[in-house]
């Protein structure tokens, strides 16, 4: 049975083989020449002189005869063949330095030094990934293959671009940059850079605008001097946002290893008004829209940044509580809040602060803790491990003398003898910015203590200079006999730190001092906000009249100054809820650096 | 997504702000508050200009990756934000 040949079969790669047996070899070459000793080299020479002879003979000889032939001559044909042309394409692939790279430690993350062999198989690897990838790599430029080509790109969802946090990353970026360009020239003076006059690319035809000093609502004190320019106050611009429009600032600070970063407190100081209260954090990046926002219950009445742990902003309400916001964290809720505490304030905090405490009997052991006054009488200092919770460091008690008249809210003034006293609303404090254990607390009828954190029944001095609730106490931080106290009753006062009756005691206008601050540059010179000006005074200059008064804008009413750290400016808050910055300009101080004047 | 919208608009009431663009990988705008024209327009060139600026920082230092991009001219400035999935685009002219 003959076997099907199937197209298989026929396709099938046969091998041969040869080889050799016993009876055939694959090389035979016969010799042609036999040596002279072989056994018929007789015969074969007998053969050689026969046929030599029968050449010799053949010539003339009759035996032989030439005669043609004619051999058959095929018929021939021309056949032609056609081969499929040869489709010649040309491939190009630029592998380029991240190509190679990407593909090396990118899909396989391979860990392999870069030797010469490697780099050629992963060149090599490269091209056949780009010609495989998705998306047209035939144009020279395939630089679309960047990053992995092996993965499948189908375009994401545009909602979950839009909600992804990469995304809001990078339009944080690109708002501060827009933000950038708008507010250069500010910043520049901020960072005290000389500014570019003229030829500024963003408006050549307005150049001189962003450079020149719009006197919006300044007004220059004739100063009698030998400089051509007075000292005055540039605003550069306004931190404030539709959420702040119509509160009232009370307190502001600075973070303490950032300098950029402020926190704003807003709270209304009247009772009454029980709207609740705000905190946002500004960054100077961004002057239009703060980096966070906090809501509180109520009323915000300072705030603290905190230097061991920059990140947590103590915030003292009008209910008392306490809170404290961990700022690195998006989360809008307050880490820990006082509210909880039994022993927590029942009144008003009125300020709050961190200090470093002596913890431990060496004196190396300084740990923050948070302190705050309010308006309940007491200081109370907080610790936070899980909660928070407080040690009362002090409690105001009223002075044996009889003061004046005191507020509806304290009973009991009249008669002496009491055993129950009800305590003095305390309002501000400061701490002593060498020996930290020692700090000055301001009342509500004016008292002054100054108290140790070691002694918690006892003061150790007591001022009453003043005739109004003290608003603001700040120790100089030059001098650290010094300090500073305003109040309501339209003074400000300066003390050295023994005695009893102030140094100085300042006033320009008739109208209630809301805070004060010494300039953190300058050791004789510090800001003071009345209710409707801004006040820079210059100790050494004049104790009489202030150097640089600013009037607020009408119907505006000032409430609360911060120096900026590095920089000539000043922060002004104010109840319509923006925060001016403003540069102190020409402000030149003489040699006094420290020294208090001696009336 | 709240936020995302209220951060758009508030870069869009910037001043100077003339129009964003968001762009997908493939280069279809998923965002823009130009008119189709010009949003196309400025989408196809600066795809481009985004991949050789791209190629070239890489080509210098494989490890380095581009993250931001700013061309300023005359008239505006173009900043341009790239990222693996999308681009987000911004033109301004702070002069106005």
């Amino acid at each position: 049975v003959k076997e099907q040949v199937t197209e298989d079969m026929l396709n099938e790669v046969v091998n041969i083989y040869l080889t050799e047996t016993e009876t055939i070899t694959h090389l035979d070459m016969p010799g042609i020449s036999v040596s002279v000793d072989a056994d018929d080299a007789e015969a074969i020479k007998e053969r050689n002189n026969r046929y030599a002879e029968l050449c010799k003979n053949r010539m003339g000889n009759d035996k032989y005869m030439d005669r043609s032939m004619q051999a058959f001559i095929g018929a021939s044909k021309s056949k032609q063949v056609q081969c499929d042309s040869i489709v010649m394409v040309d491939t190009a692939c630029e592998a380029t330095t991240w190509d190679m790279y990407d593909s090396f430690y990118g899909a396989e993350q391979d860990k392999t030094e870069l030797t010469a062999e490697p780099e050629k198989s992963g060149y090599s690897e490269s091209i056949v990934n780009s010609s495989r990838g998705p998306e047209k790599t035939t144009s020279l430029l395939s630089t679309t293959s960047i990053g992995n080509t092996t993965l499948e790109d189908d375009a994401a969802d545009p909602r979950l671009i839009l909600q992804s946090e990469k995304f809001q990353k990078v339009l944080l970026v690109m708002e501060r940059c827009i933000l950038a360009n708008i507010f250069q020239p500010k910043l520049a003076a901020y960072r005290q850079l000389p500014i570019v006059e003229g030829k500024q690319w963003l408006s050549p035809h307005r150049s001189i605008k962003h450079n020149v000093v719009t006197p919006e609502t300044m007004e220059h004190r004739e100063e009698d001097v030998e400089r051509s320019l007075s000292p005055t106050l540039e605003s550069l611009w306004v931190f404030s946002c539709e959420l702040t429009k119509g509160r009232t600032i009370s307190c502001m600070a600075w973070n303490k290893k950032n300098p950029d970063l402020l926190a704003v407190g807003y709270g209304e100081f009247d009772f009454r008004d029980q709207t609740p209260g705000l905190v946002c954090c500004w960054s100077l990046k961004n002057p239009t829209w703060p980096e966070r926002v906090y809501h509180c219950n109520t009323g915000v009445t300072s705030l603290d940044f905190s230097a061991k742990h920059p990140y947590r902003l103590a915030v003292g309400m009008t209910d008392g509580t306490i809170a404290i916001y961990y700022v690195y964290s998006q989360d809008k809720t307050c880490a820990v809040s006082s509210s909880k505490c039994s022993k927590k304030h029942y009144s008003s905090t009125w300020q709050v602060k961190w200090a470093e405490q002596d913890m431990g009997l060496s004196g190396d052991d300084k740990e923050e803790a948070l302190m705050s006054i309010s308006a309940d009488g007491r200081i109370s200092k907080w610790f936070l491990h899980d909660d928070l919770d407080c040690v009362e460091l002090m409690r105001l008690k009223r002075m044996q003398e009889e003061k004046d008249e005191m507020e509806t809210e304290v009973k009991d003034k009249k008669k002496k003898g009491e055993i129950l006293r009800s305590l003095n609303a305390g309002f501000c404090f400061d701490f002593h910015p060498v020996d930290s254990s020692i700090y000055l607390a301001g009342s509500i009828d004016g008292t002054i203590y100054k108290c140790s954190s070691s002694n918690s029944q006892q003061f150790l001095e007591t001022y009453s200079q003043h005739f109004g609730p003290v608003t603001r106490i700040k120790w100089c931080p030059f001098n650290p006999n010094v300090f500073l106290s305003c109040s309501l009753d339209w003074t400000i006062k300066l003390w050295i730190q023994d005695q009893l009756t102030p140094l100085l005691c300042l006033t320009s206008t008739q109208k209630q001092v809301h805070d004060i601050m010494w300039s953190p540059k300058w050791a004789t010179v510090f800001g003071a906000i009345n209710e409707g000006q801004m006040k820079i005074w210059n100790l050494d200059y004049s104790t009489l009249d202030p150097v640089i008064v600013h009037m607020a804008a009408p119907g505006v009413k000032m409430t609360s100054l911060l120096f900026a750290l590095q920089t000539d400016c000043v922060l002004v808050g104010d109840n319509s809820g923006q925060v001016t910055v403003y540069q102190i300009k020409n402000f030149t101080v003489g040699e006094g650096t420290g020294t208090v004047p001696v009336v | 997504m709240a936020e995302v919208e209220e951060t758009l608009k508030r870069i869009q009431s910037q001043k100077g702000v003339q129009g964003i663009i968001i762009v997908n990988s493939e280069g279809i705008p998923i965002k823009t508050t130009m008119d189709n024209s010009s949003t196309v327009q400025y989408v196809g060139l600066i795809h481009q200009l985004v991949m050789k600026a791209r190629s070239t920082l890489r080509d210098l230092d494989p490890q380095n990756d581009l993250t931001f991009l700013r061309i300023r001219s005359k008239k505006n400035e173009i900043m341009i934000a790239p990222d693996k999935d999308y681009f987000l685009i911004v033109i301004q002219n702070p002069s106005d």
